[in-house]
């Protein structure tokens, strides 16, 4: 064991501080503050997406041969870390961490040529086409088909909560090629090149902190190119599960939980407590935090024991137990977030939130956004499959081991 | 004991609610939100006819003579419409003060209007973050003649905009932390210095902040002084309804989750057939039925004058709380749905969120409850 950073690691940090001092324009740090939910404000991200591709920043979790930074997995964490400190908008998440690297291991040379410099760049923003009406937790169920006609696949159907599909110029899909056998064996991956086929059409819906960030796509006689298939006809199934373990897995979660712990501090510095004094003095207040805190740094130690590589991380439940940890300590610092901040919760402030909006909060930042982000971070345990659904996968990895 | 409502709040109860059923299902609302009205008009009209907004005053000024109590029923069936009217406030709180002011003839007038339907007034009383108690209020009222002049601010104000009349918390004396040295005035909202920054809550209720910049209240708008026991009971009193609307709202997310979990099939059967869903149901019912149980035993307690500050805390706490739990449960039962502002389930969530940050949230009243008996 050796729990030491290098020395040399001192220097990084300091360089990527630097940069991150001064990249970033007025508007993408005001698209930071007003990020409520994992998906930050699309506009001023991709910005910034372009303006650190232009540094070779966007991806330092990929191979460097398609355009990572070749840095070690501390230095690619205290990257992560001078982010958060700054509160600059995460980089969204479907391109680089999940198409991207599904591609890298599974796409064909052509695909990966296609595609992955688009995702680098920030010119492209993919979104994910697999829950259906009548397709949630049992996603194998999904209907909307695909049926061969020459080059092509001709898409009949819909989609639905397709994160971001109104901002994205392309789509990552599953589509029922075979209705025998299996329900999970007539599945097909496909890649779309665009999001404006003629007979797709894409309608907003809006969410509980009242902005449209989830949408439904439907297909009338949509026709694809074949070229965009991951993996064979009927094979869709274990390139999306493939994908899911990036989507669960993935990144690393505690400097944006630790970053808002200390924000919690800071304001409960400033409010005061029915008791006398300040909230962050309030002795009840503390214990509650610190039993927060006691746990975000668990999920901290887990995952640096995960990125040094760590056995742990190979077990087959590992990214039901890291999705299922996280979205839940989430969930409890948004309560916690609401706590202090009171009846500054109350007020619906959709004008305020919006980047570059002349209307002022009616409070300060962080009672700006402790409520929206309360309601987006409900979903956590919603979505990438649920919280319920993970304790079932968890739970046969444990009856398993005995059997 | 009983713990009945009478024949006469059952009757009213039932004719708010045929009202509600007729022109305010979830849609309906919804469509006056997005109409920009703070409220409905027409159903504020229809309470007075009813006899809703005279209930809970004395009948020498107009009213039916009964108390914020005899309304639990009535502001119940509001909570499951998921109503935006100021009920609580402009009744409990702003009425309430009025009442006691005793024989201000300013008081009186307004009361009368208010019982009819004719005026509406709203209560400015907190101030931000933190403020839990009626002691801790600060905004300065400064002596000046036979009156004061206050300078400060009052946030969430509900109703503020639209009122006729303001009854304000102020400080005439001491510092925040301080129950004495607190009085309760009159202020026409139109009165120079008065400026408001409307908004709309996350529950769909209309709100301000105010402010006031030497805003003069003559001395016979002092409707109470030394009024720390006043305002507590107020409180008191409007807990008790709006808690009363989130027990509504918890009803409503318990019979919309139900149904939902029999119709919403995945892997060919009804979600509901999961245990892991079966069992939140349960344990939503489970919640469900103490909260019942407690705003119930706490409503008689208030009827008959014994509702101490201890149990206006056990009934907030357990409210807040356990309407968190049914809130954060409904919504994850419905999946992606819930979490759409199309489905009511969510809005249903603000409701109770709402509640549970207003006037103390649970964790200070779990700290009243555990301090001392
Ligand atoms: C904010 C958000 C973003 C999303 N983004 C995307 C996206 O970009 N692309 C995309 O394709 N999808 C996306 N989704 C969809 C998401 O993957 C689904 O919502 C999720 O799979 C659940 O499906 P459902 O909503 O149909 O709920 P259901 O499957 O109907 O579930 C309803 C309830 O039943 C429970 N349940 C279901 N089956 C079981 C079981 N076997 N055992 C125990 N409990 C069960 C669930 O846990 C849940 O509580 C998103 C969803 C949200 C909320
Ligand atoms: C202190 C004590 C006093 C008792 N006194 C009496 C007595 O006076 N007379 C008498 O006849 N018996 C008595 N019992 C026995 C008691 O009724 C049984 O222990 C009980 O019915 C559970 O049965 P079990 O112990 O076989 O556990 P099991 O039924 O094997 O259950 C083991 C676990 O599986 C869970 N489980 C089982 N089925 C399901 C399901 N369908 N869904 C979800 N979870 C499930 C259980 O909840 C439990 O956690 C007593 C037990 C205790 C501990």
């Amino acid at each position: 064991m050796n729990i030491e950073f290098g020395p040399e690691l001192e220097s990084f940090r300091q360089e990527v501080a630097a940069f991150l001092d001064v990249a970033p324009t007025p508007a993408i740090r005001e698209a930071g503050k007003k990020t409520t939910s994992v998906f930050a404000p699309f506009e001023q991200v991709m910005a910034w997406h372009k303006i650190l591709h232009a540094k070779g920043w966007a991806a330092p979790a990929w191979p460097k041969q398609y355009g990572g930074t070749g840095w070690s997995v501390e230095q690619r964490y205290i990257f992560a870390e001078e982010c958060r400190k700054r509160e600059l908008p995460p980089l969204l998440p479907n391109g680089l961490q999940m198409v991207g690297p599904m591609l890298i291991e599974l796409g064909s040379e052509e695909q990966k040529r296609k595609h992955l410099p688009g995702i680098l760049a920030g010119e492209d923003y993919w979104t994910q086409g697999y829950s259906e009406p009548n397709a949630g937790s049992d996603l194998a169920s999904l209907q909307c088909s695909a049926v061969s006609d020459g080059d092509d696949y001709i898409i009949n159907g819909s989609k639905i909560w397709t994160t971001l599909a109104h901002h994205s110029n392309r789509m990552f899909m599953l589509v029922r090629t075979s209705k025998t056998g299996k329900k999970q064996e007539g599945i097909t991956f496909l890649l779309l090149e665009r999001t404006d086929y003629p007979g797709m059409e894409i309608r907003p819906i809006i969410g509980l902190d009242g902005f449209p960030e989830q949408c439904e796509v439907f297909f009338d006689n949509v026709r694809v190119p074949k070229s965009g298939r991951v993996g064979a006809e009927n094979d869709g199934w274990s390139v999306a599960k493939h994908l899911l373990k990036h989507e669960r897995g993935g990144s690393a979660a505690s400097p944006a939980m630790l970053h808002a712990i200390d924000r919690i501090r800071h304001t409960a510095q400033q409010t005061p407590s029915p008791f006398g004094g300040v909230l962050a003095d309030d002795p009840v207040f503390q214990r509650d935090l610190g039993e927060l805190e006691a746990d975000v740094m668990s999920c901290r130690h887990f995952e640096q024991l995960a990125i040094s590589g760590h056995p742990m991380a190979r077990d087959a439940a590992y990214p039901s137990v890291n999705k299922t940890m996280n979205s839940e300590l989430s969930q409890r610092i948004s309560i916690m977030m609401t706590r202090v901040s009171g009846i500054e919760t109350v007020p619906q402030q959709l004008e305020a939130l919006v980047v570059g909006s002349n209307v002022a909060p009616l409070g300060d930042d962080f009672d700006l956004i402790a409520m929206p982000y309360y309601l987006n971070t409900r979903a956590t345990s919603i979505y990438a499959g649920s919280n319920e659904v993970q304790r079932d996968l968890i739970a046969r990895t444990v009856l398993a081991a005995n059997r | 004991m009983d713990f009945n409502f009478t024949e006469e709040q059952v009757m009213l109860r039932d004719g708010v609610a045929r009202y509600l059923d007729r022109n305010y299902d979830f849609d309906a609302r919804q469509g006056l939100l997005r109409s920009g009205a703070a409220w409905s008009k027409e159903t504020w009209s229809q309470f007075a006819e009813l006899g809703v907004l005279a209930l809970p005053f004395p009948e020498e000024v107009g009213g039916l003579g009964g108390s914020a109590a005899t309304l639990v029923p009535v502001a119940e069936t509001c909570g499951e419409h998921l109503t935006v009217e100021p009920l609580a406030f402009a009744l409990a709180l702003a009425g309430g003060a009025l009442v006691a002011a005793g024989d201000n003839a300013g008081a009186r007038a307004r009361l009368a209007d208010l019982a009819s339907g004719a005026s509406i007034g709203a209560f400015a009383y907190d101030e931000g973050r933190g403020l839990a108690a009626p002691a801790q209020i600060a905004l300065a009222a400064t002596a000046s003649g036979d009156g004061v002049t206050l300078n400060g601010e009052k946030r969430l104000v509900f109703g503020a905009a639209q009122a006729d009349f303001l009854v304000v918390a102020a400080r005439v004396a001491g510092k925040a932390g301080d129950a004495t040295g607190l009085a309760l005035l009159l202020v026409d909202p139109k009165t120079d210095g008065v400026t408001f920054t409307p908004f709309r809550t996350q529950d769909g209720r209309s709100a301000a902040h105010v402010r006031f910049d030497n805003v003069k209240v003559a001395g016979a708008d002092v409707l109470v002084r030394d009024a720390h026991d006043v305002i507590v009971r107020l409180v008191a009193d409007a807990i008790l309804l709006l808690a009363a609307e989130a027990v509504g709202a918890m009803s409503a997310m318990m019979r919309i989750t139900g149904a939902y979990a029999t119709t919403r099939k995945q892997f060919g059967v009804a979600i509901g057939t999961f245990q892991a869903v079966a069992h939140r149901l349960a344990d939503m019912k489970i919640a469900l039925a103490r909260a019942h149980a407690t705003l119930t035993y706490s409503t008689a307690l208030a009827e008959a004058g014994r509702l101490t500050a201890r149990d206006v805390s056990v009934l907030k706490a357990q409210v807040g709380k356990l309407g968190r739990a049914i809130a954060e449960a409904a919504v994850q039962t419905h999946g992606g749905v819930g979490m759409t502002d199309e489905l009511s389930v969510g809005h249903y969530m603000k409701r109770v969120l709402a509640f549970e940050s207003m006037f103390g949230a649970a964790d200070y009243h779990f700290r009243m409850i555990g301090k001392a008996a």
